[in-house]
């Protein structure tokens, strides 16, 4: 019995937390309006959210697209259809791997750094300390941190699928021997602007939300003590990448029929 | 021992507490409290740690709610206020916070330009100048440079002191301003205090359990404990109070009304225990 | 503590390189550029079966892509489908005698519908209905009759 009343509190208290998650939220979202008059806060939280995460990107952009093109392959050369590579690594890019990669990879650099960052902050009682100067932490701290991985994502997410198609076209025209030709117009018959790539944004986009959120709102409920901010930037990870597989599939199950 | 002629009275004062009670869960902290900070003076809150000073300090800011009783700052009451009545009054109030809570990523000008760049609009010449003469205040006018990872505990709270009047309050209310540092920049933090006190005119509310430093430049003192206000007057007759609790306090005596010993099972019978275990 | 200007920069540089990536992808890897069609109108064509034909699949002329299938229906009248097709509006002159066949890229790709020019002096306009059409080249009707016909031939060898 204690175990049925200890999964009922744990139930309980997911949901409370739910709502006091989408309140806080709701919150920061009407604390973003004045963001459009001092927008270089916002350009600031671009730059070590986005810039910062570029590298790691681009890198594994590359190597995942590259052991598409590996692997793809020596599957579809079974069926004599190689020329299809193309069109294999381009859509497993945008349709899937970029936005969820790009997602999972941003949850672990950006997403700890800034849980790490406002939870120390609310420690080192920096955010208590603007309350009491009259400056809202919601508006000044909060607001321009969400809107800017929201913004960076889906670029981060095009320059991983960008970069990963590069990366199977080397291994597979350079590499394999596949036709460059072939390569890419199969690739540009195959794949629709309007149901892969346009989908693939969209994915890349409710991922940003949902994965800046979950930083924000971790970073600003943790306890603020050393621990209590290593527990939330753990939090973070775990609790984003569950999100977006699960948003993932939700997603694919919609849009592509 | 409380001469009821220099507590202020309610005309002169600028902060009014009057049976405020609060609560943290099953935990009663400020139990009745009731307590007034006259206007232009400085006055120490002392007592133990955990007795709930700082948790005054959040009421009279605004941060917390009492369960009941009243916090009035100039004669609004704190807890009734809307939010943008709430932070209209905060600007004419500062606070100095035990660490300073200077913002990590702004160099030592920027931290002190904070407050007149977020709800002033000065030209940046002028804006320069005022942030110079603040920073000149608390003798650190060269140190504009820095970064607050490079400042000692001493000089990163003075700078949080220069920030705190750069929007020219009325209040100031200080966190253990003495607390963690050496004697020197004790020093330098209890002068600052008292000339701002008696140069701009600043109604301070020191918040310590430092008895010597706070006593030495305050004008009045209350000790709480227990919830309560067990000791109220001017340093002096706090210092010569026969009540046993301030006694304790203001003495530093370790054993007394605050007990030495931590409730415990009788000493015989406990050592006895492990012999038949 | 990075300089204003140079962050400025790199955001801008950020930014630029994403939106960069997303062009790429879109005219590049996808076909955006390749879907403009300028003053397109549309065309009518009934089939008695469509096979896999899919709405947005291509309609050729000569192996050229000039238009895209906008709409697919069924006529209860006849019990014909219908296939409503948008064509590209630079190529007006197509006759209207013109026959269109479905049929599919490679061996076992995606079908399309191609047209072939007649000779008659008038043009499609919008609207119009093309009335020569080749259905689609269902696979397991094919082996079926296939087989039909091989039984058929080897059962009328037998004595």
């Amino acid at each position: 019995m204690n175990s049925l009343r200890r999964l009922g509190q744990f139930v309980i208290d997911s949901v409370e937390g739910l709502g006091r998650a989408t309140l806080f939220f709701l919150e920061v979202l009407s604390g973003s309006r004045k963001l459009i008059r001092r927008f270089e806060l916002v350009v600031q939280q671009v730059f070590s959210v986005g810039v910062l995460t570029l590298l790691i990107i681009l890198v594994a952009g590359l190597f995942v697209g590259m052991v598409l093109g590996l692997q793809g392959y020596n599957t579809l050369i079974k069926f004599g259809a190689a020329d299809s590579l193309g069109l294999l690594v381009a859509l497993s890019l945008v349709r899937e791997l970029g936005p969820v990669v790009t997602a999972l990879l941003f949850a672990g650099r950006a997403g700890s750094a800034l849980t790490a960052e406002i939870g120390l902050m609310k420690a080192t009682e920096q955010l208590a300390g603007m309350e009491m100067m009259a400056v809202n932490p919601i508006e000044r701290v909060i607001a321009p941190r969400l809107v800017a991985g929201i913004i960076a994502m889906p670029l981060l997410a095009a320059l991983f699928s960008a970069i990963g198609v590069l990366g199977g076209q080397l291994i597979g025209v350079g590499l394999l021997g596949v036709d460059s030709g072939v390569f890419w117009s199969q690739m540009q018959s195959g794949v629709s602007f309007h149901e892969d790539i346009l989908n693939g944004v969209i994915k890349s986009m409710v991922f940003g939300v949902v994965v800046s959120w979950i930083a924000v709102f971790q970073g600003y409920e943790s306890v603020p003590t050393s621990e209590g901010v290593s527990r939330a930037t753990n939090r973070t990870v775990v609790y984003s990448s569950l999100a977006v597989l699960a948003l993932d599939f939700i997603m694919t199950a919609l849009m592509f029929k | 021992m409380s001469d009821t002629q220099t507590e202020p009275g309610a005309g002169e004062a600028l902060v009014e507490i009057r049976n405020v009670h609060f609560a943290r869960g099953n935990r009663t902290i400020l139990n009745d409290l009731s307590l007034t900070i006259g206007r232009g003076k400085v006055t120490a809150i002392m007592g133990g740690s955990g007795c709930g000073k700082t948790t005054l300090l959040n009421l009279i800011g605004g941060r917390l709610r009492p369960v009941s009783g009243r916090v009035l700052v100039d004669g609004l009451s704190v807890p009734d206020l809307n939010t943008r009545d709430l932070f209209e009054l905060r600007k004419r109030m500062g606070m100095l916070f035990q660490s300073g809570a200077l913002l990590t990523d702004l160099d030592v000008f920027e931290n002190v330009a904070f407050p007149i760049r977020e709800h002033k609009h000065l030209p940046e010449p002028i804006l320069r100048n005022v942030v110079l003469m603040k920073l000149e205040a608390v003798g650190l006018r060269g140190a504009r440079d820095l970064m607050p990872s490079e400042l000692s505990g001493g000089m990163a709270r003075r700078v949080a002191l220069a920030r705190t009047i750069s929007l020219e309050p009325m209040m100031v209310m200080y966190d253990e301003p003495f607390t963690g540092l050496d004697p020197i920049s004790k020093g330098v933090i209890a002068k600052l205090i008292r000339e701002l006190n008696t140069g701009l005119g600043i109604t301070s509310i020191l918040v310590s359990h430092d008895v010597a430093d706070a006593c030495a430049i305050s004008d009045y003192a209350y000790l709480i404990g227990n919830g309560r206000i067990i000791g109220q007057g001017t340093p002096r007759e706090m210092q010569q109070s026969a009540v046993e609790e301030v006694r304790q306090f203001m003495e530093g005596l370790p054993d007394g009304p605050v007990p030495y010993r931590y409730p415990a099972p009788d000493y015989l019978d406990d050592l006895l225990q492990g012999d038949n275990a | 503590m990075i300089q204003k200007r140079q962050l400025e920069l790199w955001v801008g540089v950020f930014v630029a390189a994403g939106l960069l990536a997303l062009a790429m992808l879109a005219f590049r890897v996808g076909n955006l550029a390749a879907g403009a069609v300028i003053n397109p109108y549309s065309v009518q064509a009934e089939f008695n079966d469509i096979g896999g034909l899919t709405v947005r699949a291509p309609v050729t002329l000569a192996g050229v892509r000039i238009g895209r299938v906008s709409a697919i229906s069924l006529d209860s009248s006849n019990f014909e489908a219908k296939v409503t097709m948008e064509l590209d509006g630079r190529y007006n002159n197509i006759p209207v005698d013109t026959s269109a066949s479905i049929l599919t890229a490679g061996l076992l790709g995606a079908q399309y519908v191609a047209l072939d020019p007649g000779g008659a002096t008038q043009y499609l306009k919008n609207g119009s209905t093309i009335q020569v059409t080749q259905s689609a080249l269902v696979l397991e009707k094919i082996i079926s009759q296939f087989l039909f016909n091989f039984a058929s031939k080897t059962g009328s060898h037998k004595k």
